[in-house]
């Protein structure tokens, strides 16, 4: 007789190690940037958000809000990578700044999401910059995951907030 | 020469894409950071291609896509999107639009995406350009 296999997918297998996944290779291919080590997914009560952090949520049947944030001199040199020579007038150089950090985001978190858990389309919100340094602090039924990529110019933090139950601890790290 | 319209809320977006069509020797004609902007460009001018983000706040792609084919069938649009996994670009080229670039664009991208639209526009040393 056949074993029947139960398939268990959870948010931090299926939707958080591709994002993290993702984050590193965009780093590395697109903008040339090592990524020398990524942090153990860590579970905390709180977070406090980098000065330059990106936010966006997803809606359908996997609900999730996501935060990128950068480290000033890692979101300048972003900047020089995508505007690739090209003057930038004083005027509209913090607009600049700000779209770069929400078109990398969006990029990263929509390129990475699919949907393992019914296949259903997954909306993601235009992403929103979340303008200096914040605190998040999670309810009971709530829980956070975060992530940091270092590299030389400074680190990104990735951020996933999402309901209690979804996420597993027991991870195999070792698939990134 | 296409006459090209680049609709995206996204600053860095308009200046890359309009960066990399002006390299491939297109005529941008317009800029909108939002649907109703682009609706009323459309209004008013004629492009023959327009590229879309898909996500914008406000109208949706879809929407777009049905106010601007009911005031032209024949300008041509190209969905911008960074996920392409997704029934809505399926119902976005359903509903007339004739491409789609998954981000990151790149200047190649574009040229594949145009080309399939308008194979005339096909020159070699389009390709050479883009090499340099």
């Amino acid at each position: 007789m056949e074993k029947k296999i139960e398939v268990v997918h959870t948010y931090t297998k299926d939707v958080l190690l591709p994002i993290i996944k993702r984050v590193k290779s965009y780093m590395e291919t697109e903008m040339k940037i090592d990524i020398f080590n990524v942090s153990e997914i860590a579970y905390p009560k709180n977070i406090h958000l980098k000065k330059n952090t990106i936010m966006l949520g997803t809606s359908g049947s996997i609900k999730l809000i996501i935060t990128l944030g950068y480290d000033d001199i890692l979101l300048n040199k972003l900047v020089e990578m995508f505007v690739d020579g090209d003057d930038v007038d004083d005027y509209e150089s913090e607009e600049v700044r700000n779209s770069v950090a929400c078109e990398i985001s969006n990029t990263i978190i929509g390129n990475a999401i699919d949907n393992p858990i019914d296949n259903s389309d997954i909306y993601i919100t235009p992403p929103v910059l979340v303008s200096e340094a914040k605190t998040l602090y999670k309810d009971k039924f709530s829980k956070f995951v975060f992530v940091t990529f270092a590299t030389k110019y400074g680190d990104v933090q990735l951020t996933a907030v999402g309901p209690k139950e979804q996420f597993e601890e027991e991870l195999d790290f070792k698939e990134i | 020469m296409l006459k090209v319209l680049i609709v995206d809320d996204s600053l860095i977006m308009r200046r890359n894409i309009k960066k990399y069509l002006t390299s491939l020797g297109h005529n941008i004609i317009g800029e909108a950071k939002n649907a109703n902007e682009a609706l009323d460009f459309c209004k008013e001018n004629k492009p023959n291609l327009i590229t879309m983000d898909i996500s914008m706040p406000g109208m949706n792609g879809l929407e777009v896509i049905n106010k601007i084919k009911n005031i032209s069938q024949y300008f041509s649009i190209i969905m911008i999107t960074s996920y392409g996994n997704n029934s809505f670009v399926k119902s976005a080229l359903q509903e007339g639009a004739q491409g789609y670039i998954l981000k990151p664009v790149t200047a190649e991208k574009l040229y594949e995406s145009i080309s399939k639209i308008y194979p005339e526009y096909l020159k070699d040393e389009d390709l050479e350009n883009l090499d340099e």
